[in-house]
Parts: C-alpha cells; sequence; structure tokens
C-alpha cells in the first residue's frame, strides 16, 4: 500500500522538528529514512504509525486519509528501536497480541503464532519470556509481533541497531526477505548507511526535519545531491578539498593544485567550490598527480586505508587493495579520477 | 553502624510487641494496678470462694474476736484500769467470738466495770476479723486464718491465697474470655466486613481507577487532579470526620435537603447500622484510597512508554490497555498496598471513634476499637489492661497471618524474579 505524506508538519510546542515534509513511498517498496540523529525519522514513523498526530498536513495509505485515525485503526506495524516487548508475556503471548486484541479464537492465534515464528526462527523460544532472550531473537519477537496481523505498512526503528555485527548481516537480510515474500510496504529508519543502502529500495536522506534527497542507493551514491549526501553514504567516507574556480577549473586555497572542471568550465571565475572526492577514487590509478604525506594507514583485512595531508593542510582518504610499500610519514605521488570529483557550491548544492 | 539501629529497633519496635505479648498473658487492670498487690478478703473474694469453700466462705465473712497476747499488750499499752487486762488474761485467754456482741458481753461483766466507751475501745482491739483487712504477705493471711480456728490444706490456701490477692497474676484467661465471648464474635466478624470492604472497594479498586483516569489525562490536568484527591488525607482527619458529621447530622446538609422533600430531620450518621457502615466506610475509602492512587500512579508511570505506543499500534483499545498492559504490570504495587492497607485498617480506629464511636449500639465497634475501649476508655472505668493488650496481640497475629496469605496468592517468587525479566 502506498504510503504519501503531504505537506507533513511536526511540532512538540515551540520545536519545530518537521516542517512541510512531502514523501511518497510506493506500494510494496521499502524506504530508508537515513539520516544524523535527532533530525526527525522517529518522529516521522510515530506520525505515520498514529501515535503523534501531525500539526499540519495529510497522511495517506492508499487514497485513505489517515491523518486523524487513531494507532488502532491504522494496521501498521511497527518494530520499535527499543523492542517494546511486554515483559510480563511469554514470546507467544507477544507475537499473539495484536490477534489477541482482535478477539481472535484463540486455536487460530495459536495457528499464527506458530506459522509466523516458524518463519522467524524462533519457533522454539514461545513459552519464554522476553528477558531470556538474546537481543537478536528479541527483535525477532517484535518483528514477528509487527508482522502477525499482516499489516498494510511496516515500519522499523533502528532495528538492528543492539545487534552484533553478524547477527545484523543475518537480520537484514531476512527482514528485506520477508518484507518481499510478503508485499508489505516498509519504511526503515536508520543512522547506518551500510544498511540502507544494503536493505532498501530507495533511501530518503534527512536533514533537520527536511529530507534531502530520496533515489536509489547507487543513484544516491553516484549522484549525490549535496555535499551533505555525498558526506553521508560511503565507508570511508568522501573527502573534500576547498578552493574556488578560475579558467575552467578548480583550483585549490593555495593554488598548487588544478583540477580540469569538464562540463562545468564555464563557472565563473573566483567562485567559491568544493570538490568531493571518494576514497576510491584517489590511489596509484587516475589522471591527476598529487602529492602528500601519509598521516594515517589502516589496513581492513582486503583494503587499506590512507589519510593523506596536502600542502595546504587538507586531507584527501584512499583505499586500495592491500599493498606494505607504504608507511606513516611517507611522502607519496598518488593520482585522482578527475571526472568521479563532485564539483559543489559554496552553499553545499551539487553543480 | 548496628548498634545505634540495634539499639532503636529494641526500643521502639520491639518493646512495644514484647510489652503487649506480656500484658496479655495478664490480668492487668485499673484495679490490679501495674506493680505487684495484697492479700485482702473482699466480699468478692468471699463470693468467689463461696462454692468450692461453703464453710470457710461464710467464716470468714463473719467477724471474729480473739482475746490473745497482741491484743492484751495493746489493752495494756491503752492505760486504762490495769484490772481488765489482768481479768482477761487470767479468765479467758484464748476464747474466740464470733461476734462483736458476744466478745462485747464478756468484757462488759469485767469486775472493774469498764464504761460503755471502754467496752467498744476494748472489743476493738481483739477484733481479729479479715474480712477487708490488707495482709502484705500470703503467711500473715494464712496465719491469722490460722489463728481465727481456720485449719487449711496447702491447695486451700493456695485457693484463698489466688483469690484474695488484689495484684496481677499470670493468665491465659484473656484468651478464653475473647473465644467465649458473643460480643468478641460478632466484633470479629465488623472488622472482617469493614477490613475486607474498604479493601477492595476504595484503597485498592478505587485508588487503581484514580491512577487509571489520571494515566490517560495530560500531564497538568493529572496532576490537579492528583492534588486534589490527596486533600481528604492531608485535612487533619478531626476536621474532615467533622465535614462529614455536618452532612449527616440532624441538621446537617442531607437532613436539609431532605426537609424540603418533607422528610423529618434525623442523624443519618447513626440512624441504623446499615448507614452508620456506609459512612464509616466512606470516611476511610476516601482517606485511604489516596495511598494507592500514589503507589498505582508512580507504578504506572514506570512502565515505558514505548509499551503503551506498541500496545496501541498492536490495536488495543484502551480497556485492553488497561487490562493487559497496566493491570498485570501492577501486580506488586497491589500486593504491597493490600498488605500495607489491610494492616493499616485493622490498627486503626480514629476515624470511627471520631465518627460513630463504634456505634449505633455496638454496630461499627471493630477489633482495634474494642481493645481500646477495653483497655483505655470504658464505660465502667475498670480499664483491662491484659485483655485489651490480648486483643492487640491478636490482631498483631491476623496481619501476620493474612500478611503471609497475601504473599502465596500474589506470588511473590515470581515477583522478586520479575525485575530480571523486566530489562
Ligand atoms: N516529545 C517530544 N517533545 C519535544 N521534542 C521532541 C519530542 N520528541 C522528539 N523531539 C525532538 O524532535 C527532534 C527529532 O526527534 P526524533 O526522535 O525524530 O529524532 P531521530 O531522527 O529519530 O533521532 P535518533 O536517530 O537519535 O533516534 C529532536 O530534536 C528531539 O529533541
Ligand atoms: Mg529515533
Amino acid at each position: 500500500m502506498r504510503i504519501l505524506l503531504d505537506k507533513f508538519s511536526k511540532s512538540f510546542g515551540n520545536t519545530k522538528v518537521i516542517e512541510a515534509m512531502d514523501l511518497e513511498v510506493g506500494s510494496g517498496e521499502m524506504l530508508a529514512l537515513l539520516g544524523p540523529s535527532g533530525c526527525g525519522k522517529s518522529t516521522t514513523l510515530f506520525a505515520i504509525c498514529g501515535i503523534h498526530r501531525p500539526t499540519s498536513g495529510r497522511i495517506l495509505f492508499g487514497e485513505r486519509d489517515v491523518t486523524s485515525l487513531p494507532s488502532q485503526e491504522r494496521n501498521v506495524g511497527v518494530v520499535f528501536q527499543s523492542y517494546a516487548l511486554y515483559p510480563h508475556m511469554t514470546v507467544e503471548e507477544n507475537i499473539g497480541f495484536p490477534l489477541t486484541v482482535r478477539r481472535l479464537p484463540a486455536g487460530d492465534i495459536k495457528k499464527r503464532v506458530a506459522d509466523i515464528s516458524a518463519l522467524v526462527h524462533i519457533d522454539k523460544l514461545l513459552g519464554r519470556r522476553p528477558a531470556q532472550l538474546s537481543g537478536g531473537q528479541q527483535q525477532r519477537v517484535a518483528l514477528a509481533r509487527a508482522l502477525i496481523r499482516r499489516p498494510d505498512v511496516l515500519l522499523l526503528d533502528e532495528p538492528l541497531a543492539n545487534l552484533d555485527a553478524k547477527l545484523r548481516l543475518e537480520m537484514r537480510s531476512e527482514i528485506r526477505r520477508l518484507q518481499k515474500e510478503t508485499g508489505i510496504t516498509a519504511i526503515l529508519v536508520t543512522h547506518d548507511q551500510v544498511e540502507a543502502m544494503s536493505m532498501c529500495d530507495r533511501i530518503a536522506i534527512m536533514k533537520e526535519g527536511e529530507i534531502v534527497q530520496i533515489a536509489t542507493p547507487s543513484e544516491m551514491y553516484n549522484d549525490p545531491r549535496t555535499a551533505f549526501v555525498a558526506g553521508f553514504l560511503g565507508n570511508p567516507p568522501i573527502s573534500f578539498l576547498k578552493g574556488k574556480a578560475l579558467g575552467g577549473a578548480f583550483v585549490s586555497g593555495d593554488g598548487n593544485f588544478r583540477l580540469p572542471l569538464g562540463s562545468l568550465r564555464n563557472v565563473g571565475d573566483g567562485r567559491a567550490l568544493t570538490i568531493g572526492i571518494r576514497p576510491e577514487h584517489f590511489g596509484p590509478s587516475g589522471d591527476l598527480a598529487i602529492e602528500g604525506k601519509v598521516a594515517f594507514a589502516e589496513t581492513q583485512g582486503r583494503e587499506n586505508l590512507y589519510d593523506v595531508v596536502l600542502a595546504d593542510g587538507s586531507v584527501l582518504r584512499s583505499i586500495q587493495p592491500v599493498r606494505d610499500d607504504v608507511k606513516l610519514g611517507d611522502c607519496v605521488r598518488w593520482n585522482l579520477s578527475s571526472e568521479a570529483a563532485f564539483v559543489f557550491a559554496e552553499d553545499g548544492r551539487r553543480l | 553502624m548496628i548498634a545505634p539501629a540495634a539499639i532503636m529497633i529494641f526500643l521502639f519496635y520491639l518493646m512495644p510487641a514484647i510489652l503487649t505479648g506480656i500484658f496479655a498473658m495478664t490480668n492487668m487492670s485499673t484495679a490490679t494496678g501495674i506493680s505487684g498487690g495484697v492479700f485482702q478478703v473482699t466480699q468478692g473474694a468471699v463470693n468467689r470462694l463461696g462454692p468450692d469453700m461453703p464453710e470457710l466462705a461464710s467464716g470468714i465473712a463473719e467477724p471474729r474476736f480473739v482475746i490473745d497476747e497482741e491484743g492484751l499488750a495493746a489493752l495494756e499499752a491503752l492505760k486504762l484500769k490495769p484490772g481488765y487486762a489482768a481479768e482477761l488474761r487470767g479468765q479467758h485467754i484464748g476464747e474466740v467470738f464470733a461476734s462483736r456482741r458476744e466478745a462485747e458481753r464478756v468484757i462488759k461483766a469485767l469486775r472493774d466495770r469498764p464504761s460503755t466507751r471502754e467496752v467498744k475501745q476494748i472489743s476493738d482491739l481483739f477484733n481479729r476479723s479479715v474480712l477487708n483487712t490488707r495482709f502484705e504477705t500470703r503467711e500473715a493471711l494464712i496465719g491469722n486464718l490460722e489463728k481465727l480456728g481456720f485449719k487449711l490444706k496447702p491447695e486451700e490456701q493456695d485457693k484463698v491465697a489466688r483469690e484474695t490477692y488484689t495484684g496481677w497474676v499470670w493468665t491465659t484467661d484473656n484468651f478464653k474470655v475473647i473465644g467465649n465471648s458473643p460480643d468478641m464474635a460478632k466484633i470479629f466478624l465488623n472488622t472482617a466486613f469493614y477490613v475486607a470492604v474498604t479493601l477492595m472497594l476504595f484503597n485498592v479498586s478505587y485508588a487503581l481507577f484514580l491512577a487509571v483516569t489520571t494515566h490517560y489525562m495530560p500531564p497538568a490536568t493529572a496532576s490537579i487532579f492528583r492534588a486534589v484527591w490527596l486533600l481528604p488525607r492531608i485535612t487533619p482527619v478531626v476536621i474532615y470526620v467533622l465535614m462529614w458529621k455536618w452532612l449527616t447530622w440532624d441538621n446537617g446538609f442531607i437532613s436539609m435537603f431532605m426537609g424540603q422533600l418533607g422528610v423529618p430531620p434525623k442523624n443519618y450518621l447513626l440512624d441504623n447500622a446499615y448507614n452508620a457502615w456506609f459512612f464509616v466506610i466512606l470516611i476511610n475509602g476516601f482517606i485511604g484510597a489516596s495511598m494507592g492512587m500514589l503507589v498505582f500512579s508512580s507504578a504506572i508511570k514506570a512502565i515505558p512508554q514505548t509499551h503503551f505506543h506498541a500496545s496501541e499500534v498492536d490495536g488495543a483499545s484502551r480497556w485492553q490497555q488497561i487490562r493487559y498492559i497496566i493491570l498485570p504490570q501492577l501486580r506488586w504495587p497491589i500486593l504491597f498496598v493490600t498488605c500495607y492497607q489491610t494492616l493499616s485498617l485493622l490498627a486503626s480506629f480514629n476515624e470511627i471513634l471520631l465518627s460513630t464511636r463504634g456505634g449505633p449500639g455496638r454496630a461499627t465497634e471493630v477489633w482495634s476499637l474494642a481493645a481500646y475501649h477495653t483497655a483505655l476508655n470504658n464505660y465502667t472505668g475498670n480499664l483491662e489492661y491484659g485483655l485489651g493488650a490480648a486483643l492487640a496481640l491478636m490482631l498483631v497475629i491476623i496481619g501476620v497471618i493474612l500478611s503471609l496469605i497475601y504473599l502465596r496468592v500474589f506470588r511473590y517468587d515470581t515477583l522478586i524474579s520479575k525485575p530480571l525479566i523486566e530489562d
């Protein structure tokens, strides 16, 4: 079912958290809501599931306006960041709760609990209480509880934040599989860009209550609309160099370094610019040599990570296949791929 | 740090309970005093001895006059005519007279002719009656009885000593009295009714109702409501009960209102037992509910907000939220309030004392009020501390037993493992 936020605004007292947000999530689509802490991700979710009423604007499920409907009538499954499992109920009672309150016959509930718990692999834990479960098991209970009454919309608020790396990987694919199997429209709130990129059809990046860009993961990565978006996606993150336009090229602050602007060569001389270079576009191969000193070196197993300080003090990051000929403090002369650099105006907009 | 705490515990917590236990095993009263007593053949003692030892009882009730050396020495000390003493010693020593008249006939017949006034004076000296005479020790009492010609077997001596002792003694009679008294049975039922109804209707149910209602109010409104609901607890109880009396008196508000409808004024509080109970329970209920309300409110506040959000999203209505989320998580606070309020309802009687004084008749007399009336304030003026303490002791025991039962019913063992489950 399609979700549409139409000029949705939310403030708490005098604090405006979200202002006039427009967002559309297609039916059966999984959207990641990505952004720094406090930007309003949870607030948006809470409005969609009806816990918070919007200050203004509309929320539509399909063609139905649900803005003033209470949570109970929206048929939304939510996995809360803290799971919000009921401590006094067993796993079975927790999962069955949405059906219990709909007064379904006990036999039906039992059967559906059995089905859904098999789906998330917790069918052996039904008699336990939440405190007797590991974090990952609790998370799956929460997921089962959100899915059991076949919701139109599934909202996941940082569901993987508390898990260890391995479980996180496992759950990522598990959630994605379930979402695809059931065809539910889902929104995943996360801080973690890898999570967002690997699980979702599209990503919406939020900043201070606004959506800066919505796109598929690869579009977002390869064609960021602002410096903020470019900085937010990618690990290790993109590096920025400040300078200005001069004669159809970017010239760094101290004038030592020139990067032809190609299609952007008409930018007026003297205009302040920032270029962004992803770490994979700086290394032994490329078309534009640049010199610097290795200030940081780290191996990540398959790849090595370097920070290179340029003459003007700015830093370029580089990621390369493992090599052991470069050490901390060495002077290096590596290359940029000039056409892969992003050019941003002073206000962060991509040119 | 243990020493001061131990001293405090001993002095102010254990001692009262121990003393209650000790007093409960005595027959202390205003009559016996709380220090030692003397041996005194009172009319009451004579009556008590009557059935078993009729001879002795009738004998010691009579005056006795004995011509003995003790009396003669006293007579000589009076410095009347020396002939009196000499003749009495010579002719009559050892004689016992069953009445003053007989003794005085002999004295009057003395050769030196004592005057009527002297006869009286002399006969007094030989009066060995024991009725209403105080003997400091048991030996003095028995010795005197022997002199009067009562030869008592050891077990008879025991009985006489027991019945004539005016101080307090150790006894378990208090419990027999309580067990056999139909009055106490009625008071026991009163107490059970009063505690059960006040507890269930007000201290728990009404308090839960208040706590849940305020939970669903906006915070500012909720604080106002809570503050107002605390007023009965904050108002001095004397004043608070006075308000209820104004409401229910013959010329109170209810009477005035009913007067408009043509009903003659009456005292609605003490009119009949039903009304008395109605108001006693209301008065106590509104005061008592405040504690439960506070405990339940803070317990509801302690439930994570996300549980409410999650249950709403899961489709639970308010009723279902209360039933499935709030109440199960209030098990421990409900147990606590039930226990605590049972004990405080059992022990406190001030509201009843101030409103109905246990009336009409003894319709609203509860156990603790009966203890108070017995030990500290009764109509006959003989305050029976021992019996009162026994009543109090039984309250303590009942309280402990009830607490143990509650712990079982609420399955305390699962409750204490709960914090582990909580997070
Ligand atoms: N009930 C509230 N009252 C006042 N301000 C609130 C309330 N809830 C959230 N806010 C504010 O709204 C802003 C957005 O909060 P929100 O919880 O949506 O952030 P978030 O993007 O989910 O952050 P995080 O990633 O840390 O969870 C924050 O600045 C927060 O302080
Ligand atoms: Mg959040």
